[in-house]
């Protein structure tokens, strides 16, 4: 059976360093100078547990999620959104034309612009290893060209807290498959029937 | 999940208001026109009108989305047919492929007339064109109503592309129902009809169009009728729905813009000042000149509108809000207390 890879996040170890997103941009080199990224920390503030007077601070590690039903593929027009067999959601740069419906359809906001300057910006910004060469509306890709070679994402091989884990749903004895049959794990928004593959353990449910 | 965000988008804007706006007001025009010349009344004038004003609309659209493209060379990829089979689940392909053929079917349809008109014909460059295409415009008229269907067909289908378009979206509770597609296509036909009556109006202008003109006004009576029902359907989706639905509400119904300019001006006004027209009647033309300018007005401003008041339902703040310069501030943004679970 091929493989189906997932992401759970533990937003209780979450510390907000941001090296996963520092990774992550040098790894697939996003528009940093303009402050898009395949993956962002928010820092926030949020009311929490049974006194509403109770704030906490949370880290919300955010990206692609991967979904088994994704909006952005089915609103493309040209198939430059299109899934892996292994269950990551991919952009080719080549098709894509750039109408941002993807942006508009994803729950998750995780759908970003990278525009004609950005690519010259990337050209003084990465140097010589700079490899994009065509606009489009990029993504996380789980750093599939990475997991083909049987690595980690970078975000996930550089996450200091470990609240990142990356692996396959179904290998029963994959650590990240037992989280989330446990139930422990849960996707964000799952009402809307996208059915991702990022898993997010509460840090509010823990505290209360 | 527990605290979340509730935020508008940026990306597609004012400019998709004016696509839509132009596309479901070309297509329900070239609908309207081939119709009554088939069917209800010849009129090749009308014809002329209709579908050479419905081909620069939809170039206008389709070049305000061109535009906005990040990657233009990239249009290819849509613009070819086979789309339909490699991506038949978005309605962009669709879209795309119906503006384009509903564009070239209309124009065929027209291209007789076109030789025919004095105006046309006589025109320094234009004339001399036109004559090298006379047989064209014979091989038209022998296939003229087949041509016609093709034409209408594809209007239809791009009037149904620009609600469509908006349901695909699941995360907005305002666009993700099937009430909207069946908003824009009411709306589209109206503004056609008052797009025609000003052109019936003050540019045609003959008196035996009387009929065609009283049919026009009683059937636009009827849609923005129909409009304001399902105004008034949205008003109780978004008061009493989804949380982001009824954030929605509050962009919405608290807008002047949206209740005097649309609500107000676009729909009430035009529809008590040709329901005059159609029961006793006015002296001028002017107050029907005036509904329909209104009319048209009033369907951009519900495009408008709809663009800018869907509202995300996220555990984060959107993108754009954490721009270089958007800082933001804590108390903007609204927390709710969690829902365990």
């Amino acid at each position: 059976m091929a493989a189906h890879y997932a992401m759970v996040i533990d937003l209780n170890t979450c510390v907000g360093c941001n090296a996963c997103m520092a990774a992550c941009a040098m790894e697939n080199q996003t528009p940093v100078w303009a402050n898009r990224w395949r993956t962002y920390v928010h820092d926030l503030e949020v009311t929490s547990g049974f006194l509403e007077d109770q704030i906490r601070r949370r880290f919300f590690p955010r990206l692609c999620n991967h979904c088994d039903n994704p909006p952005c593929m089915s609103v493309c027009p040209t198939g430059a959104t299109h899934k892996l067999e292994n269950g990551i959601v991919m952009v080719d740069d080549d098709l894509c034309m750039g109408c941002r419906a993807c942006a508009m359809a994803c729950p998750y906001d995780a759908r970003f612009d990278v525009t004609y300057d950005d690519l010259k910006e990337g050209e003084t910004f990465y140097g010589s290893l700079h490899f994009r060469t065509s606009p489009s509306v990029d993504k996380c890709s789980f750093c599939s060209h990475r997991v083909m070679r049987g690595l980690k994402p970078a975000c996930v091989e550089t996450c200091v807290g470990y609240s990142r884990m990356f692996g396959d749903l179904n290998d029963p004895a994959d650590p990240v498959a037992k989280i989330v049959a446990s139930g422990v794990a849960k996707p964000l928004m799952s009402h809307l029937g996208t059915r991702p593959n990022v898993f997010y353990i509460s840090d509010l449910e823990r505290a209360t | 999940m527990e605290g979340m965000f509730y935020s508008t988008q940026e990306v597609w804007t004012w400019w998709i208001a004016i696509y839509l706006f132009l596309g479901g007001l070309g297509g329900a025009a070239v609908v309207i026109s081939i119709m009554t010349n088939m069917y209800y009344r010849t009129h090749k004038e009308l014809i002329l009108w209709a579908n050479i004003s419905s081909f620069i609309m939809l170039s206008v659209g389709s070049l305000l989305l061109f535009l906005h493209l990040l990657h233009h060379i990239a249009v290819i990829n849509v613009l070819n047919p086979m789309v339909l089979i490699n991506k038949p689940d978005a309605w962009i392909s669709w879209g795309t492929q119906f503006i384009v053929w509903m564009m070239v079917w209309s124009m065929v349809y027209t291209f007789p007339y076109l030789l025919e008109s004095p105006f046309w014909s006589r025109m320094p460059i234009v004339g001399s064109i036109l004559k090298l295409f006379g047989w064209a415009g014979q091989l038209s008229l022998k296939f003229h109503k087949i041509i016609g269907w093709l034409a209408i067909i594809n209007a239809v289908g791009t009037v149904l592309y620009t609600g469509l378009l908006l349901q695909s979206f699941p995360a907005v509770a305002l666009w993700h129902n099937p009430g909207v597609p069946l908003l824009f296509i009411v709306s589209a036909f109206s503004t056609a009809f008052a797009f025609l009556l000003l052109v019936l109006y003050l540019f045609i202008d003959r008196e035996e169009d009387h009929v065609i003109k009283v049919f026009y006004e009683r059937t636009d009576v009827i849609l923005i009728s129909v409009e304001l029902l399902i105004i008034f359907v949205f008003f109780h989706f978004t008061t009493y729905g989804l949380e982001s639905a009824r954030h929605t509400a509050s962009l919405l119904w608290e807008n002047m813009g949206w209740i005097i300019g649309f609500i107000g001006f676009g729909l009430l006004v035009p529809f008590f000042i040709e329901l005059k027209g159609v029961t006793t009647g006015w002296k001028s033309p002017a107050p029907i000149v005036l509904a329909a300018v209104l009319v048209l007005v009033g369907g951009y401003l519900l495009r408008h509108y709809f663009m800018y008041a869907g509202v995300y339902e996220r555990p984060y703040p959107a993108q754009h809000e954490f721009a270089p310069g958007g800082h933001v501030e804590l108390d903007k943004l609204q927390t709710q207390k969690p829902v365990s679970g």
